[in-house]
């Protein structure tokens, strides 16, 4: 095995936490590795499918059925996946997983270097202390070790660099952060938000908050409202790690980064107390390397981390590295999507909207905001996100009958506008919820496989009907006609805000991190992606991890450089 | 269009996607523009290839714009019965041809293809009948439309499809902006006339 010592800190995986982790950590002076195992990827250049015109996309669009079903069957059914963008996903054949009976996950991952940035749908919400106090005051799961407060002055330094548009709205439960100018509610929108307003004195639509410039900024573009952003954007007008951060870390001169390098696991010198080594596994040749340096990030995704963590057995750590708690692979949240409340909205036939805006609008969260509702059966809440448009001649097509001049014509013009709204609801943490190492089955690089254990219970079925519920009497309020909803059964890992396995605690005894990322039990080893989650909150997750892990860094290099690490 | 129909539409819609992000892009490469349109072996016979052309017109004719033989449909239909297609679809697709021929010959005396206009109307009309009792979507794109939906619904969809994500049909029955470089949430339909392609 060879051996490769001369980095001050090793990050794992390339993501938008390990871009984050590069950047402040290569800025502060410090010589970094970042390990990623998926496939190299340039900006720019190798976004094919970034532009592309209808008329060169294979087969007009239609899914490769047996490739997809054979290879991409999870990655498939991602609202992202087709083949203007499958170059940046999984293969799932070649990574498998494997789940208890009857317990579905979705595990949606990319394989390319910038990892799910590249990929997310870059909406931005901060947390607020309803949040950070939510498992203290209701008994589920275990208190943050840290409040709002402590997070805020980091949210405002990664939100002017990411490049965040926005309304400002004075809400405690959302709080305001570094926005430039928002982007534009369309007619009906604007209606159906005056609606809303007028009628609920507890509730309020704003434009969505998106990590999508609006200005040209940090050596980015503004948005060009081509629409897809999942094909990649090579003005760099939404923050991925690829526009981002690992082009600053490299203008430091101080980064190094490997693609095609799988972590196996993370090697632990019980007498110095420390991570030792970093091994990892060539995906090309199969060749073994162990890295060594003075700290480690792991950010390789919620699940990713927890995985190399459990397969990190020493004698000291017989149950996985810095799992003396027992915390490490439980708690594993989600958000419940896919319940959605939709209707039409008449009398705006004569209107219309030009160029593709990559966000949607934003309901934040009004259930059990101050203390617990008496009409609400459940726990903490959800917010919604949802849009309006015309539907188009995919739409119509199928629904008129005929043939001819007549049907051609017909599809001329838009059809009816359509007024949709789908939850984002809260998951509780539940030790229940867990993700474990199969003990026989092995991936293609013999490491074992990892295995769900996971499910959504009666706090979010309760919500679920609430979302559905109250997004039906907020459309009827504003007007719109035939109105209906559905609700969501998609298994967790669907919302592809998979989070909590490795959760921060101010007691080591039930947790795995402490309050600024760093094990409790490994001094120069942090975790700052998602797996650092003690509660789920109801909003999208991303920025927090972002501001997490800035925050972390900061900490480690000061504890580094006073010798304490 | 009524309540049942508007309430599908939003379950397909909405039920694998809460992005409403739908794909757009910007001008073609020309030379790439139509190599993913046409199969790449021949596959119908020269018969039915004629007779797909035929449908394929009939479904959308050459107006004040293009039809869809002049933006290349015809290939694109042959493109996915023979690469796309499963077999049960494949037949389903060649048994609907045969069938439409029989009619023809039937109700007309004559071929399919050697009929006028207003036989071909009404053999395209009476498939439609046909195909009446299927319950399911028939969506554009999407792969809702169930392995053994009838030959009219085949069609209807491979046409439609082909039509509008062609360069003619998308730039000159459709606009196509590939480059906005702003978001207008309110303008007149009439200022543009037509809807967007993406």
């Amino acid at each position: 095995m060879k051996e490769n010592i001369q980095f001050d800190a090793i990050v794992v995986g390339s993501g938008i936490s390990g871009g984050w982790a590069a950047k402040e950590l290569t800025e502060k002076g410090l010589k970094v590795l970042i390990l990623e195992r998926g496939r190299p990827l340039e900006h720019g250049k190798d976004y094919k499918g970034e532009h592309m015109t209808p008329w060169e996309i294979p087969y007009a669009g239609k899914p490769l059925r047996e490739l997809y079903k054979e290879e991409y069957s999870v990655q498939s059914t991602s609202y992202a996946f087709d083949e203007t963008t499958r170059h940046f996903f999984n293969n799932d054949k070649k990574n498998p997983y494997t789940t208890s009976e009857g317990k579905p996950f979705e595990w949606i991952r990319a394989d390319v270097v910038g990892g799910r940035s590249l990929l997310w749908a870059r909406q931005v919400y901060r947390w607020s202390d309803l949040d950070f106090e939510a498992n203290k005051k209701d008994g589920h799961g275990i208190d943050w070790p840290i409040r709002y407060k402590d997070i805020a002055p980091w949210y405002s330094y990664v939100e002017k660099f990411a490049g965040v548009s926005g309304e400002k709205l004075n809400l405690p439960q959302l709080p305001d952060g570094e926005f430039q100018k928002p982007m534009e509610m369309n007619i009906v929108e604007k209606a159906v938000k005056k609606g809303i307003e007028e009628h609920y004195s507890d509730r309020v639509m704003t434009i969505g908050r998106v990590a999508v410039q609006t200005e040209p900024k940090n050596g980015r573009g503004a948005c060009h409202y081509c629409g897809p952003c999942q094909r990649g954007c090579s003005v760099g007008a939404y923050f991925s790690s690829h526009s981002s951060t690992l082009p600053a870390a490299k203008k430091t001169g101080n980064l190094t980064l490997i693609a095609d390098s799988v972590v196996e696991r993370l090697e632990y010198d019980p007498i110095e107390k420390r991570v030792s080594g970093v091994q990892v596994i060539d995906t090309n040749t199969g060749k073994k390397t162990v890295y060594r340096s003075k700290l480690v990030f792991l950010c390789a995704s919620t699940i990713g981390s927890t995985q190399i963590l459990l397969n990190s057995t020493s004698q000291s750590f017989p149950n996985g590295l810095a799992n003396g708690s027992g915390a490490l692979g439980r708690n594993m949240m989600d958000h419940t999507l896919g319940t959605a409340a939709y209707g039409f909205m008449q009398g705006f036939d004569d209107k219309y909207y030009s160029g593709n805006r990559p966000n949607g609008v934003y309901i934040p969260r009004f259930r059990n905001v101050k203390g617990q509702d008496e009409d609400v059966d459940f726990l903490r809440g959800y917010g919604y996100q949802g849009g309006a448009r015309r539907l188009g001649w995919k739409d119509m097509a199928a629904q008129t009958g005929g043939f001819g001049a007549d049907f051609k014509n017909s599809l001329k013009k838009p059809g009816p506008w359509l007024i949709y709204l789908a939850g984002f609801g809260e998951h509780l943490p539940s030790a229940k919820n867990r993700m474990t190492l199969d003990d026989k089955l092995v991936d293609s690089f013999g490491i074992p496989q990892v295995k769900f254990d996971a499910a959504f219970h009666e706090n979010e079925f309760k919500m679920r009907k609430d979302i559905a519920k109250q997004g039906e009497n907020m459309l009827k309020a504003a007007g719109a006609g035939l109105v209906g909803s559905f609700i969501g059964s998609g298994p967790p890992g669907a919302g592809i805000h998979e989070m909590g396995t490795a959760r921060m605690g101010n007691d080591p005894a039930e947790s795995v991190l402490n309050k600024w990322n760093q094990a409790h039990e490994v001094p120069n080893l942090f975790v700052t992606d998602g797996a650092c989650m003690t509660s789920s909150s109801c909003v999208n997750p991303s920025i927090t991890y972002m501001a997490l892990t800035a925050r972390a860094v900061d900490y480690a290099v000061k504890q580094l450089q006073e010798g304490l690490i | 269009m009524n309540r049942r129909e508007l309430i599908k539409i939003a379950a397909v819609l909405l039920g694998g996607s809460l992005s409403s992000t739908i794909s757009s892009a910007v001008i073609a490469n020309a030379d790439n523009a139509n190599s993913t349109r046409a199969p790449q072996n021949p596959f119908f016979d020269a018969d039915a290839r004629k007779s797909v052309a035929i449908l394929a017109e009939l479904i959308i004719p050459k107006t004040d714009t293009p039809g869809a033989i002049e933006a290349g449909v015809p290939d694109f239909i042959e493109l996915i019965v023979s690469e796309w297609y499963t077999d049960l679809e494949r037949q389903v697709f060649l048994t609907g041809l045969a069938d439409i021929e029989d009619y023809s010959k039937k109700a007309f005396g004559k071929s399919f293809r050697l009929c006028d206009r207003k036989e071909q109307t009404a053999a395209l009309t009476w498939s439609e009948k046909q195909s009446k009792s299927h319950r399911g979507s028939s969506r554009p794109g999407d792969n809702t439309l169930s392995e053994d939906a009838p030959f009219f619904l085949k069609m209807k969809e491979l046409t439609v499809l082909g039509y509008y994500t062609s360069e003619i049909g998308a730039t000159q029955e459709l606009i196509y902006n590939p480059m906005p470089m702003k978001y207008d949430g309110d303008i007149n339909f009439a200022d543009v006339g037509r809807q967007w392609s993406s």
